[in-house]
């Protein structure tokens, strides 16, 4: 019963050979994207030639961007990034003129003719969305300042490609009119599907997810419907508007993109980072194992020698007419020059505008092979400059510090430190909030469900949706900076993950059930470990003592509970009443 | 954009809505996306999703693999393997039976037999948390049966995969299924912790390094012609490990799965060619009929031979019944045998589409019938289908002649035993009340006094002599068994157990003596606790100290 459809060899392929790959990198420090890329280069056309572009890898490189942006798209806060929007415009449009320009200045110098530099000018304007965004997520520096900018100006690239790309696909434009007209429609596009995806996110989805979230398969399934209803209507765009005889193209990743804006608007949205982060790490991966799939050798190799030259004269100039930009809206020099140093890489999108053009017959194709190369070459070596960005900013910095203007750009954000975080809403946890806000200035609590939170928050207190296993909600909560941690999972690998990450100064107060995990809690690092069966129990048999031998004693305990119990507030301040033995 | 692509898309968009209906009525995920696949399929090329939906089978059965706990399989084992096998036996022996009756050929009525006799682990999972968080025998029970049912489906398919019923082949298989079993064993002991330093904290890595285990995994399998679920089988265990060192590995693998398994589910259903809508009358008569068929043989035969086998074991009327209202659906693993024998030819487009109805169907029936088991089992119960006789009970239990006045502890677990040794140290008398068969020899050697019987039924506390006790004290926590007891109305003292503050409310406002929540009476002590530590006048140590001392660690 073995099956017919097997399981694709190619596929098969390039997941292990970017796997080893990956792990070698892994081990001499090397970024692990470049050597997902050099991986396709390896058992590529280019190399062993063992495996070519099949529909499987294909389908899955593109479900691998569209992850990519959906995930970014998760992370984008209106909120957040209202205030840099402006800069942002201000900064991305002269910028991709001035690249543009530098690139096609280039190519004239290197021998290319009109068409070809124009062509080579637009295709290199963009820096690497995939690149940039994998490179801040494995950085944790997404929702830095710098990180935001890049972002945004990212995406404002992401717009002009897929204009770009529109107006190619029209073939040789007739007039400017056409031109003009391609881009009104694209922009409309645009504009219609972000109002609809930030009208539903204030009226349709916040019902839908509120009831879904709790349900943590469901609620990741549902949202990637969500999130594969726009990458459809995006990709189909072209089909809805045909009858009306206009003609569109939209990307898929801007469909993502969008999707994920949306649900970012809702609190749910961390947990759902989690679930979608491996996915898009796996298909990523393939991603950019397939770059150089699509290639031989001779047609990459053929203009090589003015690709190393095009390469560096764009790293340079990308870097200045960002930083000028930067500058320019009076960022610090901190922001400026990581914002800046992150994107002298030439786009994948680049690829795929030249592709358009060869399509379009304006190229041939080995200009196509030398842009690859150079994107491939620019890639590279950027990935570098994220992994010792660090080091360069430390000896750089005093010099670039002159270049800062006198206010700078600011943004405040709450950071907790020595603070006390509540892991689980319950009747044992709840009682104990009054206490812990008597002991400290700040309380976070984390829940996984989210009428807890909604109550939480109505009580003035701070409540953070989402499971503690999951490490951006430990980041949201800096559980490294807690000064008092308890937990009311009964889960011991929480407890573990817990006791791992708390600073050794913390209290950390664990619950557990079982015996041994409770010795084991201690001896990894437990303050306290609760046994709510062992507290609960000695406490019911007080009172069963109490009930058989002094029923007194038994009568008004159990009235003084039963009061409790009938107290309707959600928060009652009961950690005053609540202690003592019984006949207190 | 890729056809494949925009086959996926049209998938996940189309289960959407299904899925916010499951939500919304708490059905499991699984048979609402075969309900999307059969609407998809208007829509979609299933055989572009298929090569995704084979990732999908490799996880599922992966996940099985990754899940299983060797030490804790022996325990098992003696639990319910009985149970498992002869369910599947006899049921499956009638699956095949009334697919032959019914004019299918004998070698694909062999797989109506085996699409029957297996239950849904991932639906009754669902179903059943509360019963397996709170260590109920009957979830307990339902999860072990449904071990041995997947262990058999993937043997099954090993041993299928042969392609005929020659013996020959079929030890080929066996071996080369015992080499993928060693090769696990070895990938698990050596290769999976130097994976583990190799990647060091990244879990993009080990992800991607697991995922890559599992290709090699099916690819080898396939190569040497075993079916790829065996390979993945092997692979689950060959990655099975301490899920808190690893667990941004285990989460990660969990989405993956999730975002396949849908595919899986999609396309199965996307397979299925409706009757009278996709084909004439008379074919649609003859399918449904068989899809009638196996629901019958799901819902009702299989509870009932799972009753008798679990009532022949020495399992209580109620257990029994409770346990085989969990299991009355068709597997997933069922689907997975099915859609591979379909592919290669051995089924018949017919038998498939009415094993994967009737999987669909009885995964939302098992939904109806779990909810109301409860009150399924009175209706059998008061009609005498399901055993009343009290031999079991009178042979099992100890009861002095003529107790009064003492205690009745129902439930001998934790909070049970500590009852216990205070009625003991105070010299009460007492009775215990317990049902799990797993703790019948604690229960004996400890206590003086007890009765092995159902709370829920009469005769149970007859036994104890509940007419002149003192106090009642039920720390199990049920809400059904806490009201059975104050419908009873026994003049003693009833003390509860509720699991939150609202049902132990409205058990006070029923009039139960007095109620405990086990969360706020540990609450009380812990603010004593926390205060103390707080301001410091309470050392932590010496709290570790008690604790431990009390659970009778050095």
């Amino acid at each position: 019963m073995v099956s017919e459809v097997a399981l694709s060899l190619d596929l098969a392929i390039i997941l292990l050979a970017a796997t080893v790959a990956g792990f070698l990198a892994k081990q001499t420090g090397q970024p692990t994207i470049i050597a997902y890329i050099l991986a396709g280069v390896v058992v590529g056309p280019v190399g062993l030639g063992i495996v070519e572009v099949t529909e499987l890898t294909e389908t899955l490189s593109e479900l691998g961007l569209a992850f990519l942006l959906f995930l970014l798209g998760i992370k984008m806060r209106i909120d957040e990034i209202r205030h840099i929007l402006a800069p942002i415009v201000k900064i991305s449009l002269p910028q991709m003129a001035g690249v543009a320009a530098v690139g096609t200045g280039v190519s004239l110098a290197l021998g290319f003719d009109t068409i070809e530099s124009v062509i080579i000018g637009l295709a290199v304007m963009y820096s690497s969305t995939a690149v940039v965004i994998k490179m801040l997520t494995d950085l944790d520096e997404t929702t830095t300042l710098h990180g935001k900018m890049d972002v945004g100006i990212l995406l404002m690239q992401d717009v002009v490609v897929v204009i770009i790309l529109a107006v190619l696909a029209a073939g040789r434009p007739d007039s400017a009119t056409e031109v003009a007209t391609t881009l009104a429609v694209v922009l409309t596009l645009v504009a219609i599907i972000t109002v609809a995806a930030l009208a539903a996110s204030k009226y349709a989805l916040p019902p839908v997810f509120r009831r879904v979230a709790d349900n943590r398969q469901l609620f990741f399934l549902i949202a990637l419907s969500w999130a594969f209803l726009f990458v459809f209507v995006s990709d189909n765009v072209n089909l809805f508007l045909a009858p009306l005889g206009i003609t569109a193209y939209l990307s898929i990743e801007m469909g993502a993109f969008l999707a994920g804006v949306a649900i970012a608007q809702l609190p749910y949205s961390k947990e759902l980072q989690d679930r979608v982060n491996p996915l898009t790490d796996l298909f990523v991966m393939i991603f950019f194992a397939s770059v150089a799939l699509s290639l031989d050798a001779g047609e990459l190799f053929f203009y090589w020698e003015q690709a190393v030259v095009a390469a560096v004269v764009l790293m340079v100039g990308k870097f200045v007419i960002f930083f000028v930009l930067l500058s320019w809206q009076r960022f610090d020099s901190e922001t400026t020059f990581f914002g800046s140093l992150y994107m002298i890489q030439v786009s994948e999108f680049g690829v795929v505008v030249a592709a358009a053009a060869v399509a379009g017959e304006f190229i041939g194709v080995e200009i196509l092979g030398f842009l690859t190369l150079v994107a491939l070459l620019t890639m590279g070596v950027s990935v570098y400059f994220f992994a010792f960005g660090d080091a360069l900013f430390e000896r750089a910095g005093p010099y670039l510090s002159r270049f800062e203007a006198e206010e700078t750009f600011t943004e405040q954000k709450r950071e907790y430190t020595d603070h006390a975080v509540v892991v689980g809403y319950d009747d044992l946890t709840r009682n104990v909030l009054g206490l812990l806000e008597d002991y400290y200035d700040d309380l976070v609590v984390v829940d996984r469900r989210t009428d807890h939170v909604a109550q939480l928050e109505a009580e003035g207190y701070d409540a953070v949706f989402g499971d503690i296993a999951s490490s951006s909600i430990r980041k949201d909560v800096a559980l490294e900076k807690a000064d008092f941690v308890l937990s009311s999972s009964d889960s011991v690998d929480v407890g573990k993950k817990i006791l791992r990450e708390t600073s050794d100064d913390a209290t950390v107060v664990l619950e557990a059930n079982d015996p041994g995990d409770v010795r084991d809690l201690y001896d990894r690092g437990a303050d306290y470990v609760i046994r709510s069966v062992s507290l609960s129990s000695d406490r019911l048999v007080d009172y069963l003592g109490a009930l058989l031998e002094e029923p007194e004693t038994f009568e008004d305990a159990a009235e003084h509970d039963a009061e409790l119990l009938r107290d309707p507030r959600p928060f009652r301040d009961v950690h005053e009443r609540m202690s003592g033995d019984l006949d207190d | 954009m890729s056809e494949l692509l925009t086959a996926v898309a049209v998938i996940f968009i189309v289960a959407g809505p299904f899925l916010l209906f499951a939500n919304r009525y708490a059905l499991p995920a699984a048979p609402l996306l075969i309900l999307a696949g059969i609407v998809a399929g208007f829509f979609v090329d299933e055989t572009q999703a298929l090569e995704l939906a084979q990732f999908g089978i490799a996880l599922l059965v992966f996940t099985f693999g990754v899940g299983i706990q060797l030490t804790s399989i022996g325990t098992v084992l003696a639990d319910s393997e009985l149970a498992a096998l002869g369910q599947i036996l006899v049921v499956g022996g009638l699956g095949v039976a009334t697919g032959v009756a019914l004019g299918v050929p004998p070698g694909e009525a062999v797989f109506l037999g085996v699409a029957v006799a297996l239950s849904s682990t991932i639906v009754a999972t669902a179903l059943l948390q509360t019963e397996l968080q709170t260590g109920l025998v009957r979830g307990r029970l339902g999860e072990s049966i449904q071990f041995v049912q997947d262990l058999f489906a993937v043997g099954f398919i090993l041993v299928v995969g042969a392609g005929v019923l020659e013996l020959d082949p079929i030890v080929l298989q066996i071996g080369y299924g015992t080499v993928f079993l060693v090769a696990a064993f070895l990938v698990n002991r050596y290769a999976f912790g130097v994976m583990g330093r190799l990647a060091g904290d990244s879990d993009e890595l080990m992800i991607v390094g697991v995922v890559s285990l599992l290709v090699v995994f099916i690819g080898s399998a396939s190569a040497v012609g075993v079916p790829i679920v065996v390979g993945a089988f092997a692979a689950g265990l060959a990655v099975r490990h301490n899920t808190v060192e690893y667990l941004g590995l285990f989460n990660g693998l969990e989405s993956i799965k999730d975002f396949f398994v849908a595919i899986f589910f999609v396309t199965v259903g996307a397979l299925v060619v409706l009757p009278f809508v996709q084909m004439d009358v008379a074919a649609s008569i003859e399918k449904l009929s068989l899809v009638v068929a196996l629901v019958v043989l799901t819902v009702v035969l299989k509870p009932a031979v799972t009753v008798a086998i679990l009532i022949y074991r020495g399992y209580e009327g109620r257990t029994a019944t409770l346990t085989a209202l969990s299991t009355d659906q068709i597997s997933e693993f069922s689907l997975i045998i099915a859609i591979e024998a379909l592919l290669v030819g051995l089924l018949a487009q017919a038998v498939f589409d009415a094993i994967v109805l009737a999987a669909a169907v009885t995964m939302i029936t098992s939904t109806v019938t779990q909810r109301y088991s409860e009150r399924i089992y009175w209706t059998l119960s008061a009609r005498g289908i399901v055993s009343g006789s009290h031999d079991k009970i009178d042979e099992l239990s100890d009861v002095p002649e003529g107790i009064t006045d003492h205690v009745i502890v129902l439930g001998y677990g934790q909070k049970g035993r500590r009852i216990v040794e205070f009625c003991e140290e105070r010299n009460h008398p007492y009775v215990v009340i317990e049902n799990d068969p797993a703790l019948r020899d604690d229960v004996r050697f400890d206590c003086e006094a007890y009765v092995f019987g159902d709370a829920m039924e009469t005769y149970t506390w007859k036994k104890a002599n509940a007419e002149e006790a003192r106090v009642i004290v039920s720390v199990t926590g049920s809400e059904v068994v806490s009201r059975r007891l104050l419908a009873l109305g026994y003049d003693a003292a009833l003390v509860l157990r509720a699991r939150d503050e609202r049902t132990a409310l409205s058990l006070l406002d029923a009039g139960a003596t007095y109620v405990a929540v086990p969360d706020l009476l540990a609450g009380e002590q812990l603010i004593q606790h926390l205060r103390g530590v707080l301001d410091g006048e309470l050392a932590t140590e010496e709290l570790r100290a008690t604790i431990l001392e009390a659970q009778g660690d050095p």
